[in-house]
């Protein structure tokens, strides 16, 4: 334990394919982008295109190779990313009562551009899992249904299997704030991603999901008995020990993300030994992914401050 | 093979087939060619001109298409040519004695039957004229007169407009008499769409496409793929539909209508929908499958090989004659279907996605579909106001030109010029309905309306669009609200949804008018006017 560690969260230290692909992007290098989109697994080429989709002005740079190469549909995929990143700019995180008409209007009308652009990359290659991802965002945004969302995700994991992006969007969807739903199906949804993926795979990361979501929408003392309760410890103890502390758990795309997460979940329901574990196995790389469950601080300190615990507890 | 001939000047197609002779003789006209407030003349002629056939021992039917109209039999030889003689003897000498009672039938016969869901489309697309009169009911019924039957048949029912068939020889007794006329031209294709592709809501739990393509095999082959992809992917992948159909119905020489439907499971509404477009759109792009081309011509070429194949088809060529393009042989139909390259097949179904129209439970303009216009850009100019009693977001405006309604805004004129109808109900009631489909209510009891102005309204609407209507059943005459709704519904506007709810709050104004006047037009009386 140490006062002086100080973890890296920058994604490209996880990722040395963003750290390839951001400079590229701002370089208007696009030969470099698609062989990296080329040579990457489902979830790589997720993270890549969601990358270069939150740098500010890279539509014009999309739309350019759209124009002159319309069967690229890498860049139409990017593009259409890209305006949802846009639209979510306007509308900001904020609940939906804090987000003004004029803001709404502005994100449906650019979901509404990028849904017409993914139209067609998914109907020119239905087996394009990245772009039925953002369909499934646009689903969400523009409030077609659960079911057509529900759709467009299982066309996303029927193309790639335990996709895990995909998961985590209808995750999402799920949550009561865009269903209007239980969190019954929240969780149940989680846990059948979990069991249906292969043991030691990184889908049991939606059960912490489910659980941060929940707990956030719980009132002030509720939140902590849910989650101080037994079944939660269970769930999240059990869901780690079929994922990161599984003989079977690989370091594969996602696996800093995967293991922060279970590191934040396992130290919220206190199952110190097993969050220890994860802080160590992650050595000095780090994701801040869900770490703004806490909201005393900034996320960077709170990570710092529960990782000492750990190593301190468990 | 159809062979061609002619008997007594009237051109005739000869297939032979087993079986007992059929014999039909089709004449080129329909209720594409009607007004609305004349609507229903050529179906009640068919009705006339079959009556005294009624305990006739021989099969035989009489069917009012768009731009058809058909009398067939099947029996004899003898059976077959008496019943044809007969036909045209009584088309140029129609049972006038039978007119009500035959009027009264149709609306009891359009009562039982149910309407075709692709009704509204029609209404949508071309509006309350030519082809669009499918989606309404037979109005003219109520002001038909035995002089503009025998216009009408003077007009439609003649040598020069007609076509014979046999599925063998010609009856030997065969002496179709009919006065000379002329080869009548096809109505104009009428359009009330603004821009397309275009989208309009329609009953929950179904859903349905309209558009307009070129004639021919690769339109033919297009709608087998379609109905293919539509069947894989709502049904087979989702479970999101049961029953997925095409339709193919050639609307002149040179274009034709495709239309698809699909039902939807209640509980997947939203993903049948998201389904359906998906599907148009992997079409258009031309993710085309040559496996499902040939799955299509395999299909059509076992009904080629049918032994009855051009029999089955007479009544289709017979229409072919009627419109002046060439009958085609079994040989060269087969050749045309063969000949179609996927490269066809997404010409095809780019223009089928330009020009669609599509009926959907929920808005798809997320989708590129533009809402079909469903109220008007103006008020009647020089108008006088009539606010409805208690209730002053709504009001009627009555000009020298038209009549207008405004409600929250929302604004729908008829202009007397193109009123294709305005119903006249005793009570002074009336509702006018404007030849792009737009209707307008004018209620005496609703707005407080002098009866001058009401008199002013009748003398100002062209006579041949007024339809004087019997009394109406006492409920059946609106009341005003009991107090004042305006005020009633200035509630704050609830969260926001987004746009698509935004608009579909609108169309569901909209649309309670359209469908409030198809729902009173079901009681008074329903079309059915596909072959039978």
């Amino acid at each position: 334990m140490t006062d002086t560690f100080t973890p890296e969260f920058a994604a490209s230290a996880s990722y040395p394919e963003i750290g390839v692909a951001e400079p590229a992007v701002q370089a208007r290098d696009w030969p470099t982008i698609l062989a990296l989109y080329e040579r990457s697994d489902w979830e790589l080429r997720d993270r890549l295109v969601r990358t270069i989709a939150e740098i500010a002005g890279t539509e014009d740079f999309f739309r350019e190779i759209v124009a002159r190469d319309p069967d690229d549909l890498v860049a139409a995929t990017a593009l259409g990313t890209r305006l949802i990143s846009i639209g979510w700019e306007i509308r900001t995180a904020k609940r939906a009562k804090d987000v003004s008409r004029e803001q709404f209007a502005a994100l449906h009308d650019y979901l509404r551009q990028a849904e017409r652009i993914l139209i067609d990359v998914c109907a020119r290659d239905p087996g394009n899992a990245v772009a039925w991802e953002s369909r499934q965002t646009t689903s969400r945004g523009l409030q077609l249904g659960v079911g057509e969302s529900r759709r467009r995700y299982e066309h996303a994991v029927r193309a790639a299997p335990h996709f895990l992006g995909a998961q985590y969007n209808h995750l999402q969807q799920l949550c009561p704030k865009w269903s209007g739903g239980t969190f019954d199906k929240v969780h149940a949804f989680a846990r059948e991603c979990m069991l249906a993926a292969p043991p030691g795979a990184h889908n049991a990361r939606l059960v912490i999901d489910a659980l941060v979501e929940h707990y956030i929408e719980l009132p002030a003392g509720e939140d902590k008995a849910y989650r101080d309760s037994p079944e939660t410890r269970a769930a999240v103890v059990g869901a780690a020990e079929r994922s990161v502390l599984h003989p079977d758990f690989q370091r594969t795309t996602g696996w800093v993300d995967t293991v922060s997460s279970f590191a934040l979940g396992l130290s919220v329901v206190g199952a110190w030994t097993e969050a220890k574990q994860c802080f160590l196995a992650l050595g000095n790389l780090a994701s801040l992914r869900l770490w703004s469950f806490y909201y005393w601080r900034d996320t960077e300190t709170q990570f710092r401050v529960v990782r000492d615990l750990a190593l301190e507890h468990g | 093979m159809i062979e061609q001939t002619v008997i007594e000047g009237i051109p005739t197609l000869v297939a032979p087939a087993s079986g007992p002779l059929r014999g039909g003789i089709s004449f080129r006209v329909g209720h594409a060619d009607e007004t609305l407030a004349r609507s229903g003349i050529t179906h009640l002629i068919e009705h006339l001109a079959l009556f005294r056939h009624g305990m006739a021992d021989y099969h035989y039917n009489g069917a009012t298409a768009p731009t058809v109209t058909h009398f067939y039999s099947q029996g004899s030889p003898e059976d077959v040519g008496a019943y044809l003689n007969d036909v045209c003897r009584t088309l140029a000498d129609l049972p006038f004695d039978r007119f009500e009672t035959e009027k009264e039938i149709l609306r009891t016969e359009a009562n039982s039957r149910s309407r075709s869901v692709l009704e509204p489309m029609s209404l949508w697309r071309y509006g309350a004229q030519g082809h669009g009169l499918a989606a309404y009911p037979e109005w003219g019924l109520y002001a038909l007169t035995p002089d503009d039957l025998r216009a009408w048949v003077a007009r439609y029912f003649t040598r020069d407009n007609a076509v014979l068939w046999f599925s063998g020889p010609p009856p030997a007794n065969l002496r179709p008499v009919l006065a000379a006329g002329q080869r009548m031209p096809l109505p104009p294709v009428t359009n009330a769409l603004a821009t397309t592709p275009a989208f309009f809501c329609g009953p929950e739990k179904t859903l349905g496409l309209h558009s307009v393509v070129d004639r021919g095999a690769a339109a033919q082959v297009f709608v087998g793929i379609l109905e293919r992809e539509l069947f894989r992917s709502l049904r087979q992948e989702g479970g999101y539909s049961y029953t997925v159909a095409t339709d193919y119905s050639p609307t002149d020489a040179k274009t034709a209508v495709i239309a698809a439907l699909a039902d939807t499971n209640p509980d997947k509404q939203d993903a049948a929908i998201g389904a359906f477009v998906d599907v148009l759109a992997k079409l258009r792009v031309g993710n085309i499958d040559q496996d499902d081309i040939d799955a299509t011509l395999s299909k059509a070429a076992e009904s080629l090989q049918h032994p009855e194949f051009d029999a089955a088809r007479l009544p289709g060529a017979a229409v072919d004659v009627l419109i002046g393009k060439p009958v085609l042989s079994s040989t060269q139909i087969e050749a045309q279907l063969a000949a179609v390259t996927i490269a066809d097949v997404h010409r095809v179904a780019r223009t089928a996605h330009e020009n669609a129209l599509l009926m959907t439970p929920t808005p798809v303009d997320w989708a590129g579909y533009e809402a079909a216009p469903s109220s008007s850009a103006a008020p009647t100019r020089d108008a006088t106001r009539y606010p409805m009693i208690n209730n002053s977001a709504s009001s009627l405006l009555l000009g020298p030109d038209g009549v207008s309604f405004e409600e929250d805004g929302r604004l729908v004129t008829v202009a007397f010029a193109q009123c294709a109808a305005m119903l006249a109900w005793p009570d002074g009631g009336r509702l006018l309905v404007g030849t792009d489909g737009v209707s307008c209510r004018v209620e005496p009891t609703l707005f407080g309306l002098p009866s001058e102005s009401l008199a002013g309204l009748d003398a100002r609407v062209p006579a041949e669009s007024l339809v004087r209507m019997p009394a109406r059943p006492a409920d059946a005459i609106p009341k005003p609200p009991a107090k004042d709704a305006a005020a009633e519904r200035a509630v704050p506007d609830s969260e926001p949804t987004g746009p698509t709810s935004t608009l579909g709050k609108v169309l569901t104004v909209v649309l309670r008018i359209v469908f409030l006047f198809l729902l009173m037009a079901c009681t008074l009386t329903v079309v059915f006017r596909i072959l039978d």
